[in-house]
C-alpha cells in the first residue's frame, strides 16, 4: 500500500549507515581494554604462581615474590578507606540534606571540584608537607594512606551526594509529615536508598588509591623493604610503585616478572571491583521502587 | 537491622586484616635509606643481604635521585642519603641551619660508561670529543663530525641522551666532562641510568653515559681517552679502582653526624669486606680492597 519513496529509502540508509558506524565506535572502546588484559594475561601469567603472590622479593628483586608490595597495596587502600569513607559520607551528607543554599555551601561544592582536578603529584608534594613533616608521620603508611584519602575524597563526596539527591523528595517529605526529625528520616530513609550510590563512589575509589603512585612514593612507599610493615607508621611496598621499579630501575630483570605484577595489580582491583559490584546489586535487588 | 549487622562485619573484617598485618611482637628498629639512582640497586642488595646479618633492623630503601636524597638529609627524614656526587656548600649549609651534621662516607667507585647502539662503528671517544657532543656551544651534531658511519642511523644526526638534573650522575658528567659548562639543549632527559641504557640500546644514532653497572649484552661502551688520539682506557671495575679511567667517581652515603647504634654498625658493614663485595658483585668498584674469593 505504501511504496517505498527515494526519501524514505536514503533515510534509512543513513539510520543504517549511522547505527553501524556509531555501533563500532563504542566497539572500538573494548579493543584498549582487551589488548590491554590480553597483553598481560599473555606475558604475565606465566609467571603468577603461589610463590609469586606470597613470599618476598629476592635476589635484588629479580626473583622470588611480590607479597610485601601485595600486602603493602591492601593495607594503603584499607587505612585510606577508613579515613576518607567516613568524612566524604559525613560531609555528602550534610551538603545534601542539611546544607542551606548560600555562597558558603557553594564556595564548599567549589573547593571539592578543584580537589578533585588537582594533579596527584601536587598531592603527593602536599602529603610531604603536612602528613610527612608537619605532623612528623614520617614517610609511613599512614602519611601515604591520608594523602590517597584527601586525594579521593571528592570521589566519595560527588558520588555520595548524587545518590542521595537521587532519593525522591516525597520519601523525605511523607517522613517528616510522620513527625520524624530530618536526622531519623536520614537514618531509616534516605540512606538505605541511597547506599547502593556510595557503594559506587568507594569502588571508585578503591579502584584509583589502588593503582596511584605519585601520591605515595614520597609519603610511603619504599624501593625495597627487608620486612613486612608492623603498624601504620612503618613504611611499606606497594604494587604500583614496585611495578614502576621493577619495569625501569633493576638492571637485569626477567621480562616477564613486570608484566605479572601488573596483572597481579589490575585483577586486584578487578576483584575489589567485582565484589562491590555484586554487593551493589544484591542491595538494588532489595530496594522497593 | 541486617543492614548495620552487615557495616559492622565489613568493619571488622577490615579491622582484623589490619592487625593480622601489624602483628608480631619483637622490636624492630628501621633504618631510612634514600637517594641516587645509581646507588638504589646496591642499596637494595645491602638491605636485602642485611637481614641475615641483624634480622632486628629493617633498612628500608627509596631512590629519586642523589638530590633527593640530600633534600631528606636536610629535612631529617632519612639515616642515611645515598649520593653519587658530593653535597653542595649551599646543602651543607642548609643542613646545618635545619640541626643536621651531614657526615660522608665513601662506599665505593663507579666508572661512568659511554653507551653506543651495538651498530655504531664508533670504538673510542676523547673528553674533549664528548664536550663537543654534550656541551652548550658544542660543535659535534652528526656522527660524521667524529669521522664514522652509524648504520641503521637516518640522518646521521647524533641523538643526545643525558639525564634529569637533579640525578648525581648528570651532576658528575658535567662536572667531568664540561667542565661545568651547561648542557646543549635538545638532550633528551632520561630520568634513571636504566632508562638511558635502555634507549641507546633501542637507537642506532644515540650516546648516553650511565653507570658501568647498567651495561647490557646489547650495547657497546666506548673507549674513553683523556685526550683525542691520546691512548683510551676501556670502563672497568679494575680501571675505575686504580684510577686509570677517566670518568669514575666515587659513591657517597650521608648521615647525620657520625653514626652510632644501629645506622653505625649498618654502616660499618657496608665498609666491610661483606659490604663491599656485594657492591663489587653490583658492577661497581669497592671502596677497599675488598677480597670476595
Amino acid at each position: 500500500m505504501f511504496e517505498a519513496t527515494q526519501l524514505n529509502r536514503k533515510n534509512k540508509t543513513r539510520q543504517r549507515m549511522f547505527s553501524i558506524g556509531l555501533g563500532s565506535m563504542t566497539g572500538l572502546l573494548i579493543l584498549p581494554v582487551a589488548l590491554i588484559m590480553g597483553m598481560l594475561i599473555y606475558k604475565g601469567a606465566p609467571v603468577i604462581s603461589f610463590e609469586f603472590l606470597f613470599t618476598s622479593p629476592t635476589n635484588g628483586m629479580t626473583a622470588g615474590g611480590i607479597f610485601p608490595a601485595l600486602l603493602g597495596t591492601v593495607l594503603l587502600v584499607i587505612v585510606a578507606l577508613l579515613a576518607s569513607v567516613p568524612l566524604g559520607v559525613a560531609a555528602a551528607i550534610y551538603l545534601s540534606e542539611y546544607a542551606p543554599d548560600n555562597w558558603f555551601t557553594r564556595a564548599i561544592n567549589l573547593a571539592i571540584i578543584n580537589l578533585a582536578g588537582v594533579p596527584s603529584i601536587v598531592h603527593a608534594l602536599f602529603g610531604v608537607g603536612a602528613f610527612v613533616i608537619f605532623f612528623k608521620f614520617g614517610t609511613s603508611i599512614l602519611a601515604a594512606s591520608l594523602t590517597l584519602a584527601i586525594m579521593t575524597l571528592p570521589v566519595v563526596i560527588v558520588a555520595t551526594r548524587e545518590s542521595l539527591q537521587a532519593v525522591p523528595m516525597a520519601f523525605r517529605e511523607a517522613c517528616w509529615n510522620m513527625g520524624a526529625t530530618r536526622w531519623q528520616t536520614i537514618r531509616s530513609v534516605v540512606l538505605p536508598n541511597a547506599i547502593t550510590g556510595i557503594l559506587t563512589g568507594v569502588i571508585l575509589e578503591v579502584s584509583r588509591t589502588a593503582g596511584e603512585t605519585a601520591p605515595i612514593m614520597f609519603t610511603g612507599a619504599a624501593f625495597f623493604l627487608p620486612l613486612l610493615p608492623q603498624g601504620v607508621f612503618d613504611q611499606t611496598m606497594a604494587l604500583s610503585l614496585h611495578l614502576f621499579v621493577v619495569s625501569t630501575q633493576v638492571p637485569g630483570m626477567p621480562e616477564q616478572l613486570p608484566f605479572g605484577v601488573a596483572l597481579v595489580l589490575i585483577s586486584m582491583v578487578l576483584i575489589m571491583n567485582s565484589l562491590s559490584i555484586a554487593l551493589r546489586m544484591y542491595l538494588r535487588g532489595k530496594k522497593k521502587w | 537491622m541486617p543492614k548495620r549487622t552487615r557495616l559492622s562485619i565489613l568493619l571488622l573484617l577490615a579491622s582484623a586484616a589490619l592487625v593480622t598485618a601489624c602483628g608480631g611482637g619483637e622490636q624492630r628498629q628501621v633504618i631510612q635509606n634514600k637517594g641516587s639512582d645509581t646507588l638504589v640497586n646496591v642499596a637494595q642488595a645491602w638491605a636485602e643481604a642485611y637481614q641475615t646479618v641483624n634480622p632486628v633492623v629493617v633498612v628500608a630503601v627509596s631512590g629519586g635521585g642523589s638530590g633527593t636524597g640530600i633534600a631528606a638529609l636536610i629535612n631529617g627524614t632519612v639515616d642515611i642519603a645515598n649520593a653519587s656526587r658530593a653535597i653542595k656548600d649551599k646543602e651543607t649549609k642548609l643542613a646545618k641551619d635545619n640541626g643536621q651534621d651531614p657526615v660522608k662516607h665513601v662506599v665505593g667507585f663507579d666508572a661512568l660508561a659511554v653507551y653506543l647502539h651495538g651498530d655504531n662503528p664508533l670504538d673510542e671517544i676523547s673528553i674533549e670529543q664528548l664536550a663537543e657532543i654534550y656541551a652548550d656551544g658544542g660543535t659535534y651534531l652528526n656522527w660524521g663530525d667524529l669521522g664514522v658511519e652509524v648504520p641503521g642511523c637516518q640522518d646521521q644526526e647524533i641523538v643526545v641522551v643525558s639525564r634529569q638534573n637533579n640525578s648525581g650522575t648528570y651532576a658528575y658528567f658535567r662536572e667531568a666532562v664540561l667542565g661545568d659548562k651547561d648542557f646543549k639543549l635538545g638532550t633528551r632527559d632520561m630520568h634513571g641510568s636504566k632508562d638511558v641504557v635502555d634507549l641507546v640500546e633501542k637507537t642506532p644514532c644515540a650516546i648516553g653515559y650511565s653507570g658501568l653497572a647498567y651495561a647490557t649484552d646489547h650495547i657497546k661502551m666506548a673507549c674513553v681517552a683523556q685526550e683525542t688520539g691520546g691512548s683510551c682506557t676501556n670502563p672497568s671495575v679494575a680501571t675505575a679502582v686504580d684510577g686509570s679511567y677517566p670518568i669514575a667517581r666515587p659513591l657517597f652515603m650521608y648521615t647525620n653526624g657520625e653514626p652510632t647504634g644501629v645506622v653505625g654498625d649498618y654502616m660499618n658493614w657496608i665498609k666491610s669486606n661483606e659490604g663491599q663485595c656485594i657492591i663489587l658483585e653490583k658492577g661497581y668498584a669497592p671502596a677497599i680492597e675488598a677480597n670476595c674469593g
